[in-house]
C-alpha cells in the first residue's frame, strides 16, 4: 500500500504539546511519535481528553507544537494549506454558500476556472449521492448530508491527506454506520493517506489499517495496532471472529485509560462503590 | 366586531375551499394544501361532488389572509383610532393643558399634500434630503464596513483605531453641528458630514461585533482549503458577518435621517427637515404636519430597502435555525 502514491506521508517526532504556564501549565501531549504512510488510513483513539484532537490540530497547521516536529513528506508543517484536506467534528460548511459553491471553495481559491470547478464539484457531489442537493443551503440539509458534503469539499482540491477529527461524532448511531461505510468506499477510491480521529472503537478498527491508542493525559502512544482485516470491508466484518478479537484487545486498552483518566475525578473507593474493577495498568496511572 | 364573525364563518369557509377529489368519493383524499389535513374528511366528501376545486395559490392567499384578519383589523383600528382622535381634537379646538388650538385637522393636511405634489418647492426640498442621505449613508456603510472588517480582524487596528473611536462615539450626530458647519467649506456637505456621522457607529459597532462573531471552525475550513488572508476576509469573515452588518446599515438608516432632519433644522438651506421647521416660523401649521408625515414615509421607506437588500443578499438566513428573520 506505501508505493501506491508517493506523496502524502505525515510524520511526528517527540512531538509535545503544553498549554499555559506556571501552576496552570498542562501538559496535553508528552514525547508522541507516529507516522501515516501514503496511501494508509491511520486512527487514534483514546479517552476524551488525552490530546488526540491537538495532534491534528498540530498536523493542520493550527497549533505549532512545543517540542518535536510534524512533518509532512519531509517538510516542516508551517501551517494549513489546502494540501492537507480536513473535514471537523462540528458542521464547517459555510452557511452562505450553495452546496455545490462550498465543494467548489478550495478550487475557487485557487483560481481554478468556473467551468472546470463546477464540474469537479458536480462529480464529487454525484459520488457522494448529493447532486440533487447541489443547490441547496447547508441549514437544509441533514447532519449526515452536511458531512458527506465536508468530505466531498476536503477531497474537491486533491489533497494528499484527509484529517478528519471526530467527523461523524454528531451523527446517529444508524447514520454513523452508513457514513463510515461511504468513508470507507470513497478512500478505496482515492486511496489518500487518512489520519482519524476518533472515541468510537468499533468505527476506528473498520475503517483503519492501523491505530494507535492514547494514554490519558498527558496524551501518549500506549499502542499500535495493526488491523489485518481484508478490503474493502463491509458491514458483515463487524461480526467477524478476527473483528471481535481486535475490538476486545483495542476494548481493554481504552478501558484501562479511561478509568486512568477517571482517576483524578474518583477515588478507589468510588470505584469499588461502583462495582469497577481498576485494572493493573489503571491503578498505576491514578497513583 | 368584524373579527368575530370572520372567526365564527372560518371551519365552513375552509371546507369550501379545501380542494376537493372530484371523481372518486370513497378514495383516500390527496392532500394538496394544508388546509385540508384540518377539515373533517366525512363532510368534504359529501360535498365533494358539488364543490368544484380551487385552485391552491388562491386558497393558501385567503387562508394566509384569515390568520393575519384579527391582526389587521385591530392595526386598522389602532390607526383609525389615532386618525379620529386628531380629527376630533382639532375640529373642536381641544385645550386642556395640552393645546391643540393651532393645530391643523386631518383634511387640511391631506388638502396640503395634494398641493405639494404639484409644488416644485416641495419636490425639490424631498429631492435634497435624500440626496444627502444617499451621499452620507453610503460614505458611512463603505467606511463602517471596512474599518469593522479590519478592526474586528486584527488586534493591532483594533488596539490603535478602537480607542480614538470609542471617544468620538458618546458624542450624538446633532452635537456636531457647529463644528461641522465651521470644519466643511460649505453647508451642503456639512449637512452630508451630519448625516454621514450619525449612520457611522452603527455600522462600524455593528460590523466588528459581527466580525468576532464569525464561528472561527469557518475560518480554519477557509484557511484548510488554501484561502489567503484577503480570500478570508472577501469570502468568510464578510458573508460571516453580513447578518450583523444588515443589522447595522438598518440602525444607521434610522439614526442618520434623525441627524439629516436635525441639522437641516439647524443649519439648513432646503432639505425637509428645513420645510418642517420654515413652516412652523411661516406660522404654515399645516406644513408642519406635511412635513413630520413625509420624514416619517421616507425614513420608513428606506428602512424597507435595507431589508429588502438584506433578504436578497442573504437568501440563505431564511433556513437558518440560529438567525432566522421573518
Amino acid at each position: 500500500m506505501n508505493d501506491r502514491t508517493a506523496k502524502g506521508h505525515i510524520e511526528l517526532r517527540r512531538l509535545s504539546m503544553v498549554f499555559g504556564s506556571g501552576h496552570r501549565r498542562v501538559q496535553a501531549v508528552d514525547e508522541v511519535s507516529l507516522y501515516v504512510a501514503p496511501g494508509e488510513f491511520v486512527s487514534i483513539i483514546g479517552p476524551s481528553g488525552c490530546g488526540k484532537s491537538t495532534l491534528l490540530n498540530v498536523v493542520a497547521g493550527f497549533t505549532q507544537p512545543t517540542e518535536g516536529d510534524a512533518l509532512l513528506d519531509g517538510e516542516l508543517i508551517d501551517g494549513p494549506g489546502a494540501d492537507r484536506g480536513v473535514v471537523f467534528q462540528q458542521y464547517s460548511l459555510f452557511p452562505w454558500m450553495s452546496v455545490r459553491k462550498n465543494v467548489e471553495f478550495g478550487l475557487r481559491m485557487q483560481g481554478v476556472s468556473p467551468s472546470k470547478r463546477e464540474t469537479t464539484a458536480r462529480t464529487l457531489l454525484g459520488l457522494a449521492g448529493l447532486l440533487a442537493f447541489e443547490n441547496h443551503f447547508p441549514d437544509q440539509l441533514s447532519g449526515g448530508m452536511k458531512q458527506r458534503v465536508g468530505i466531498v469539499r476536503a477531497l474537491a482540491t486533491s489533497p494528499q491527506v484527509m484529517l478528519m477529527d471526530e467527523p461523524f461524532g454528531a451523527l446517529d448511531s444508524q447514520t454513523r454506520v452508513v457514513m463510515q461505510q461511504i468513508l470507507t468506499n470513497m478512500w478505496q477510491r482515492f486511496r489518500l493517506s487518512v489520519l482519524f480521529i476518533t472515541h468510537d472503537i468499533e468505527e476506528a478498527i473498520f475503517l483503519s489499517d492501523r491505530v494507535y491508542v492514547m494514554t490519558a493525559r498527558p496524551g501518549r502512544i500506549k499502542a499500535e495496532i495493526e488491523i489485518a482485516l481484508p478490503r474493502p470491508r463491509n458491514a458483515e466484518m463487524m461480526s467477524s471472529i478476527e473483528f471481535t478479537q481486535i475490538l476486545h484487545k483495542l476494548r481493554n486498552l481504552i478501558r484501562e485509560e479511561s478509568l486512568a483518566a477517571m482517576g483524578s475525578e474518583l477515588s478507589d473507593g468510588g470505584l469499588e462503590g461502583f462495582a469497577i474493577e481498576v485494572g493493573a495498568a489503571g491503578m498505576k496511572e491514578m497513583v | 366586531m368584524a373579527t368575530v364573525s370572520l372567526r365564527a364563518m372560518q371551519p365552513q369557509t375552509a371546507d369550501d375551499l379545501a380542494p376537493q377529489p372530484a371523481s372518486d368519493a370513497g378514495a383516500p383524499a390527496p392532500a394538496p394544501s394544508v388546509l385540508l389535513v384540518e377539515s373533517p374528511a366525512p363532510a368534504a366528501k359529501a360535498r365533494a361532488d358539488a364543490d368544484p376545486p380551487l385552485p391552491s395559490p388562491v386558497a393558501t392567499a385567503l387562508q394566509w389572509l384569515r390568520e393575519q384578519a384579527l391582526g389587521l383589523a385591530l392595526g386598522a383600528c389602532s390607526l383609525a383610532a389615532m386618525l379620529l382622535f386628531w380629527h376630533l381634537a382639532t375640529t373642536y379646538r381641544l385645550d386642556f393643558y395640552i393645546r391643540f388650538t393651532n393645530l391643523p385637522t386631518p383634511m387640511d393636511v391631506l388638502q396640503k399634500f395634494g398641493e405639494a405634489m404639484n409644488s416644485p418647492k416641495f419636490i425639490t426640498n424631498v429631492g435634497m434630503s435624500l440626496r444627502r442621505i444617499a451621499i452620507g449613508f453610503a460614505v458611512a456603510a463603505v467606511l463602517g464596513v471596512g474599518l469593522g472588517l479590519l478592526i474586528g480582524r486584527y488586534r493591532l487596528t483594533r488596539q490603535l483605531m478602537f480607542p480614538a473611536i470609542e471617544a468620538l462615539r458618546p458624542i450624538p450626530a446633532i452635537a456636531w453641528v457647529p463644528i461641522s458647519i465651521m470644519l466643511w467649506p460649505d453647508n451642503e456637505v456639512s449637512i452630508v458630514f451630519i448625516t454621514f456621522i450619525g449612520a457611522f457607529f452603527p455600522i462600524l459597532l455593528n460590523t466588528v461585533s459581527g466580525v468576532q462573531a464569525v464561528d472561527a471552525v469557518l475560518l480554519r475550513a477557509g484557511q484548510c482549503l488554501g484561502a489567503r488572508e484577503p480570500q478570508l476576509m472577501w469570502h468568510v469573515v464578510l458573508p460571516g458577518a453580513a447578518p450583523q452588518v444588515f443589522t447595522g446599515l438598518a440602525v444607521g438608516m434610522g439614526v442618520a435621517w434623525v441627524s439629516l432632519i436635525a441639522a437641516e433644522m439647524i443649519s439648513g438651506q432646503f432639505g425637509i427637515g428645513y420645510f418642517t421647521w420654515e413652516a412652523y416660523s411661516l406660522i404654515s401649521y399645516a406644513d408642519i404636519v406635511l412635513g413630520m408625515v413625509t420624514i416619517g414615509v421616507l425614513g420608513l421607506l428606506c428602512s424597507w430597502a435595507i431589508r429588502l437588500a438584506g433578504n436578497v443578499l442573504l437568501p440563505w438566513l431564511q433556513f437558518s435555525k440560529s438567525e432566522g428573520r421573518t
